[in-house]
């Protein structure tokens, strides 16, 4: 089995094209920890919502492309987006424990001289910061959030199908909620929390996707929420950046802030938002930073 | 309805592991479907089982609303609640497949792919983000090899999916 002292970094198409400013504050939050990783030229992971919907053969031979590329290496990869966990894990299982898929995809990656060994495995970032402990996390805690009440939401990827996935417990997850209190904030209980941010029927059709938000939105705030955690950037981005839609859908405001887990531990770590780039934030966080004093160096 | 018999073979192929059989219509999936919850006249997972199940592929593919097909969000809490255990996802990635292929998925998804195909990733690197990247203290997202992924995409037949 693949050595652990270091991982392949999978920060995916979503965080390292797209909104970096979630990768600043993992890599932050692991080096504080002592979670050393490095680079490597991924494909995409390839998205387990689009691809997969579209083409599931293509889906799972570049999936097992970018296993190869950490198998030449002999490491682990690291996942800090539940889309790419869930299709690298899923594809490693599958092309470990099925031979007859393993020998059709081994053709294919022959062609251009690489071969699935299923000598590695495939983490998520919250699993990873759950086996440091609370104890190694609450360390590094400078600033009091004690008084910060949150909605945890892990998103579908992360945990499901868990026949498969073998993370937490799919129907009520308990790793999140782990790493909040291990930050020094306050879960709180809301009606929707295991259910899907939406983002997976939005391109067939926006409507029922805004429902399923709205609804969210609604019970995170009726249970008193002053911010929404996530460890998805695609669950991150629906959050963050469609509110204003759900709000003139619904007709209802809801400027709650969007925290990824690691951008809370890092701002418990004492990081100054301003290095965390927290100005990329759609819904501000103005207010939480004033309120917590969480710019003080 | 007329059964279509290389359909239902097809759906009780053995790579997605057979377990459409045990299917006994208890309705757990629909009811803990949240898209189901919002337009439950519109999509319904109990019904695509059956209607795989029993090779009805007219009543999946011959109708107008293709929201019957494509309103699964892919949250797999269906088969989390499934008492047979049957992987009604993987299913349901079978029908969006032949849906493509009939050219009748929404137009993100090979929008997506081709993207994927073309550079590799789904979202391609963008002057602007690697700037953000070099002021985040990030490092640079090593490139992609695009011709490897090139030509298997093509063994997979991607290609012509797409039209390309």
């Amino acid at each position: 089995m693949a050595k652990v002292d270091e991982y392949k970094m999978f920060q995916g198409c979503v965080i390292g094209n797209r909104i970096p400013f979630l990768e600043a504050s993992a890599r932050k939050v692991f080096d504080k920890l002592g979670i050393k990783t490095s680079e490597a030229p991924f494909g995409c992971c390839p998205d387990p919502v689009g691809f997969n919907s579209t083409d599931h053969l293509s889906w799972l031979t570049m999936a097992a492309r970018n296993l190869t590329i950490a198998e030449e290496e002999d490491k682990n990869i690291i996942s800090v987006c539940n889309g790419c966990f869930q299709t690298l894990k899923l594809a490693n299982e599958e092309l470990k424990h099925n031979d007859h898929k393993r020998e059709k995809i081994n053709k294919i990656l022959k062609k251009i001289n690489r071969e699935f060994k299923g000598n590695i495995d495939v983490k998520h970032f919250v699993e990873v910061l759950y086996d440091i402990g609370e104890e190694r996390i609450k360390e590094h805690v400078t600033t009091d959030l004690s008084n910060l009440k949150v909605a945890c939401h892990t998103g579908c990827h992360y945990s499901r199908p868990s026949s498969i996935i073998q993370t937490d417990d799919p129907m009520k997850p308990l790793k999140l909620r782990y790493l909040v209190n291990a930050a020094g904030a306050t879960p709180v209980d809301y009606s929707d929390e295991i259910i899907c941010c939406g983002a997976g029927v939005e391109h067939a059709e926006e409507g029922p996707a805004m429902q399923i938000l709205a609804n969210k939105f609604k019970s995170a705030s009726e249970a008193g929420a002053e911010a929404i955690i996530v460890n998805c950037p695609a669950c991150f981005q629906q959050f963050d950046t469609n509110v204003r839609k759900v709000e003139s859908f619904s007709g209802k405001k809801y400027s709650i802030p969007v925290l990824y887990i690691t951008e809370l531990l890092a701002l418990a770590f004492g990081f100054n938002p301003v290095d965390l780039g927290v100005k990329f934030h759609r819904v501000r966080l103005k207010g939480l930073i004033e309120k917590y004093k969480l710019n003080q160096d | 309805m007329i059964s279509d018999f290389e359909f239902k073979k097809k759906m009780m192929d053995i790579n997605i592991k057979d377990t459409l059989k045990y299917c006994y219509q208890c309705n757990r999936c629909t009811d803990e479907c949240p898209v189901s919850k919002i337009e439950p006249q519109r999509y319904n997972p109990r019904k695509n089982i059956l209607a795989s199940f029993l090779g009805l592929k007219s009543q999946l593919f011959d109708v107008e609303d293709k929201f019957g097909i494509w309103g699964c969000t892919v949250c797999d809490t269906c088969d989390e609640v499934c008492p047979q255990k049957i992987e009604l996802t993987e299913i349901f990635y079978v029908l969006k497949n032949m849906s493509i292929k009939k050219g009748e998925g929404p137009s993100y998804y090979t929008t997506q792919a081709s993207s994927i195909y073309d550079f590799g990733k789904a979202i391609p690197s963008q002057p602007a983000i690697v700037r953000r990247r070099e002021q985040l203290g990030l490092p640079k997202i090593e490139p992609t090899n695009v011709e490897e992924v090139q030509k298997i995409l093509n063994e997979t037949k991607l290609n012509k999916i797409l039209n390309k």
